[in-house]
């Protein structure tokens, strides 16, 4: 089957007609989502500093990350089912909107980061774990996850005020605010494309 | 309240951030960047009384490490979180969630300024044979729950009717 048959046939599930309709279900789990990010970023930024040398200089590199990474890759577990939940909602429209593209590319940047510097630097850890930072490819990996994971959480938000809305308006809504809203969701979209696409 | 919301919606600053497209995102997004700073800072102080984490290291040098980082990036996010109120006060002012929020964010400093002085000068300086007390470790669970739920509280702003029904303040606006 082709990708937008997939993508079409998740959101036609019960799981995505259940994430339309439920009142309650998407604002908990956003809130699980923005708790399991948070926890991501934060733990990595630990690690991250520790390879540049900026903190935690007394503790091995071994014994920072080897700490903390379960912690991490949990809190991504459930940051990934969260999206996936919030993505079978509208897949659809996720799937044409660039912000949600690029969101899904930088994530895969960040795997691609992490798998070269378990390859190359990650490996002879034993050498320099003791030392002040990491070698020089220890710190650009640890410079470029940050980037990456920012921008990650920079296009998420993005997402949110491009995506478009397929929710009926109730009858006594204000319109002139809607309508403000609606321009400024088209423009973000036009700014993002120009930018972006 | 209401009228200074509209007041404050329609100053040319409230205006500037309303309707460059990309500031709200952006400052939002930089607020989110300081929830992961402190959450996971309290997390570590959290699990270090639960002794999950740094053992090895004293509950003040842990203390000492995370604390700085609590504090400024709370800075910086009563910064955008300021500016993301003067860009839309009537969605704020109107939430439930918001002022509960606000009300739990001054218990939440509260009790981790509270939690790091309630302990005796042993528990503060000892590492590996030292056990924190079940109070301390229940202690810790409860300010990691204070902090989730303010977490929580934030991303319920956008949802505040169907979160909080007929006792959102904007049930019956919308």
């Amino acid at each position: 089957m082709d990708l937008i048959g997939l993508v079409q046939q998740i959101e036609a599930s019960p799981i995505g007609e259940w994430m339309r309709t439920s009142v309650k279900a998407m604002p908990v789990v956003e809130s699980v989502h923005v708790l399991a990010i948070a926890v991501v970023f934060g733990t990595i930024l630990i690690v991250d500093a520790r390879l540049l040398g900026l903190l935690d200089k007394r503790r091995s590199y071994g014994v920072v990350s080897g700490e903390l990474l379960p912690w991490t890759w949990a809190a991504f577990v459930v940051a990934a089912v969260t999206g996936f939940l919030m993505f079978t909602a509208n897949a659809t429209t996720y799937y044409d909107n660039t912000p949600f593209r690029l969101k899904m590319l930088a994530i895969a940047a960040a795997g691609l980061n992490m798998a070269v510097f378990h390859l190359f630097t990650g490996r002879h850890t034993a050498e320099w774990e003791f030392a002040q930072s990491a070698p020089r490819g220890g710190r650009i990996a640890a410079g470029l996850s940050i980037a990456i994971w920012t921008s990650v959480i920079l296009l998420g938000r993005w997402i949110g005020f491009t995506k478009g809305y397929d929710f009926e308006i109730p009858e006594d809504v204000d319109f002139d605010f809607l309508e403000i809203s609606f321009n400024s969701i088209r423009e973000l979209g036009g700014a993002a494309a120009a930018r972006f696409g | 309240m209401l009228q200074f919301a509209e007041w404050l919606q329609a100053t040319p600053f409230s205006v500037a951030i309303q309707s460059a497209g990309w500031a709200i995102p952006l400052i939002q997004s930089v607020h989110i960047v300081m929830i992961g700073i402190v959450f996971v800072s309290v997390l570590m102080i959290s699990l270090r009384v639960l002794e999950l984490v740094r053992v090895e290291q004293t509950f003040s040098d842990v203390w000492r490490r995370f604390a700085p980082w609590i504090w400024s990036a709370l800075v910086v996010m009563a910064a955008t979180g300021l500016l993301l109120v003067i860009a839309e006060p009537i969605r704020e002012f109107t939430s439930l969630s918001f002022w509960v929020k606000m009300a739990l964010i001054v218990v939440g400093v509260a009790a981790t300024v509270v939690f790091r002085r309630s302990f005796a000068p042993a528990a503060l300086t000892r590492h590996h044979d030292f056990e924190f007390s079940a109070g301390a470790k229940v202690g810790a669970v409860a300010m990691l729950g204070l902090w989730i739920a303010i977490i929580f509280l934030g991303r319920a702003i956008a949802y505040d009717v169907e979160v909080w029904g007929s006792l959102s303040l904007a049930a019956g606006t919308r």
